[in-house]
């Protein structure tokens, strides 16, 4: 009898000690290791991008060595980030936050404010938390969504599209919109649906392998409900490759309406909901972690391209004159296609 | 008297006809008290007993140690205080062998990161019931074993994170439990000690998927969040030691009390380990009813000992 109580008790010890946890020193070394594991384990593009992580650690863990100070350590391990080409992905230490930034710097701007806000509305214009809004020449309605950081409540909406009832059409600007929560998305989609659709798909990974991802799992948006101002005339979304995250994936939802066109510059991508994580240092690393996908199943982490026709740049020298040929050729198109 | 005499003295023997008229009165005094008691005996088996209730109220105040590898790889560190309330009564159906105990808490703990520049935070309820047979020792050592059940809803918040901030607990189990009871004095001043381990056996636990966001959740995909406990992936362990001052009718409680969560499921490990002094109050109360008052030949059956 004794003898079981002994092995019962031992066998709980046994089984609860294999809930072990990973540890690192808190050093050059034992950072640089932590940093590498977690996002071995938890990052979620590695064979998108063709990184072979592996490689990656036999090329930045020679550099990594215990002598290093603390600003040596960190551009280590920031150029190690860097070979994901991962807008999502940081590493922040209390002097400085990495960001990989080729993704937009590499590609034309496309996009002035002020050139907007002085030639095409003389400054007289609507604002609500980030958004810029007001009527065109022509009788084009105007929303500049600047961040879906910055939610807009269902009544905000209705006072601007109330305003801008009696447009004919409607430009919707989110160029230079890097994102923001995917909450602040579905309220404004909302207004432009008549019957449920399929917004897209999320997945998720299921284990530390970089394989290991679950179903991709398809989620719906609804109609605004009954009394709300709703809007079914012709729309006309505006990107620049700095349309990124949240905004990447308000342009894949409107791109799949049939009264919408994307007109401008290939977006940012953006489309991993980022994870955060931490180092023994204290340092934070945030990285791409749940994979999104259009209504089509497909991944937008590398961008979405305009409409068919509608891929513009803007025309330095016509930023001269005062004209956003972005901007222009939105009007163009929703003039005469009218 | 006379009554006594009818039935008892008819049936006296010879010699004791024969004593004293002085002795017979006393033997036939001792007789009938000896009758009465014998008959308040009975009564009182047939009066259903007092069952006084054992109520603690208890403050705690200690050290807690949080892993959760869904927010970060780190152990954090730091306080906790929390409040529990524990009742035990003798049971209804057996009351000589059978207890029930019920205990509700909250738990806040305030964690650090290893560099102390982040925060975790937890907010734990929970709630048991459960039943015990007891056997009495001698020597004042009161032992019981039996089963109980628990719910426990809790959430993680750690400060930094973006999307990931928060790790959810719930899960409600059936566990094995027991107590041991001793009653000695020092001096003048009666104490009780008790330790009272509970240790969940099986139930159901909530976890999100390796890399689910709650984002996903609450899109709707509700799919594996459910998983049977089992010690393999849900181990866990509370241990109440206490020692009840019997200062007055009112108790006053001081012990010791060690918490430990450790699971792992979906390759997410979370280890919560909490150590804390705990003091309160404690003591037996009967509710009395105004109407009816409290029987005088009622025996009283105490929920510890």
């Amino acid at each position: 009898m004794g003898n079981k109580i002994f092995v019962f008790l031992w066998a709980m010890i046994l089984l609860s000690s294999c809930h072990e946890v990973e540890e690192w020193e808190n050093t050059p070394k034992g950072n640089f290791d932590a940093l590498w594991t977690v996002i071995d384990k938890h990052y979620c593009f590695f064979e998108e991008k063709g990184v072979d992580w592996d490689a990656m650690y036999r090329k930045y863990s020679l550099k990594a060595k215990n002598t290093l100070t603390d600003e040596e350590l960190f551009l280590v391990c920031a150029e190690m980030l860097d070979e994901l080409k991962d807008g999502h992905t940081n590493l922040s230490a209390s002097f400085n936050t990495s960001y990989y930034r080729k993704w937009w710097s590499d590609y034309p701007q496309n996009y002035d404010a002020r050139l907007i806000q002085e030639h095409y509305f003389n400054f007289n214009y609507r604002s609500l938390n980030d958004v810029d809004y007001g009527i065109l020449p022509d009788n084009i309605g105007y929303i500049h969504y600047g961040s879906f950081v910055y939610g807009l409540g269902e009544g905000n909406i209705d006072h601007i599209l109330a305003y801008l009832a009696t447009c004919e059409s409607l430009i919707i600007d989110v160029r230079n919109n890097g994102g923001g929560n995917l909450t602040n998305v579905e309220p404004l989609v909302r207004r432009f649906i008549t019957e449920p659709i399929l917004a897209g798909y999320i997945s998720h990974k299921t284990g530390p392998g970089h394989g290991d991802f679950s179903e991709p799992f398809a989620y719906y948006y609804d109609p605004a409900e009954k009394g709300r101002i709703m809007w079914g005339k012709p729309i006309v979304v505006l990107t620049n490759r700095s349309t990124y995250s949240a905004a990447n994936d308000f342009v894949s939802v409107m791109k799949n309406l049939p009264n919408v066109t994307i007109v401008g510059a290939t977006t940012g991508g953006g489309c991993g909901m980022p994870f955060s994580s931490e180092l023994p240092c204290g340092w934070a690393v945030r990285f791409s972690a749940c994979p999104m996908y259009d209504a089509n199943g497909n991944l937008t982490e590398m961008g979405i391209e305009p409409t068919e026709g509608c891929a513009v740049d803007m025309d330095p020298s016509a930023i001269l004159s005062g004209h956003d040929t972005i901007l222009d050729f939105a009007i163009d198109y929703l003039t005469t296609q009218n | 008297m006379k009554l006594m005499a009818n039935n008892a003295y008819s049936k006296l023997p010879i010699e004791i006809v024969a004593m004293s008229k002085h002795k017979i009165i006393l033997l036939l005094l001792f007789i009938a008290v000896s009758i009465d008691i014998k008959a308040i005996e009975q009564d009182s088996l047939q009066v259903e007993p007092l069952r006084p209730v054992a109520s603690a109220y208890m403050l705690e105040f200690g050290g807690s140690r949080i892993n959760d590898t869904y927010l970060t790889p780190l152990k954090y560190t730091g306080w906790m205080v929390g409040f529990q309330y524990e009742r035990m009564q003798a049971m209804k159906f057996n009351p000589e062998k059978w207890v029930m105990r019920l205990s509700a808490g909250v738990e806040i703990d305030r964690t650090q990161n290893p560099a102390k520049n982040a925060d975790m935070w937890y907010l734990g309820l929970d709630a048991s019931w459960g039943m015990m047979h007891r056997w009495r020792l001698g020597h004042e050592i009161t032992i019981g074993a039996g089963g109980s059940t628990s719910l426990d809803i809790g959430c993680l918040y750690s400060t930094r994170n973006g999307n990931n901030p928060a790790s959810a607990k719930a899960a409600w189990t059936v566990n094995a439990t027991g107590y041991v009871a001793w009653n000695f004095s020092i001096g003048c001043l009666p104490i009780t000690v008790k330790y009272q381990p509970t240790l969940p056996v099986t139930g159901v636990f909530f976890s999100p998927d390796y890399g689910e966001l709650y984002y996903e959740i609450y899109l709707g995909n509700d799919d594996g969040l459910a998983h049977v406990a089992w010690w393999g992936n849900y181990f866990a362990m509370d241990n109440l030691l206490t020692a009840d001052l019997h200062l007055s009718n009112t108790c006053l409680r001081i012990g010791y009390r060690n918490q430990i969560l450790s699971t792992k499921v979906n390759d997410i490990v979370t280890r919560m380990t909490t150590h804390s002094v705990v003091i309160g109050v404690s003591g037996e109360w009967i509710s009395v009813s105004s109407r009816k008052g409290l029987n005088p030949s009622a025996r009283l059956i105490s929920a510890l000992y």
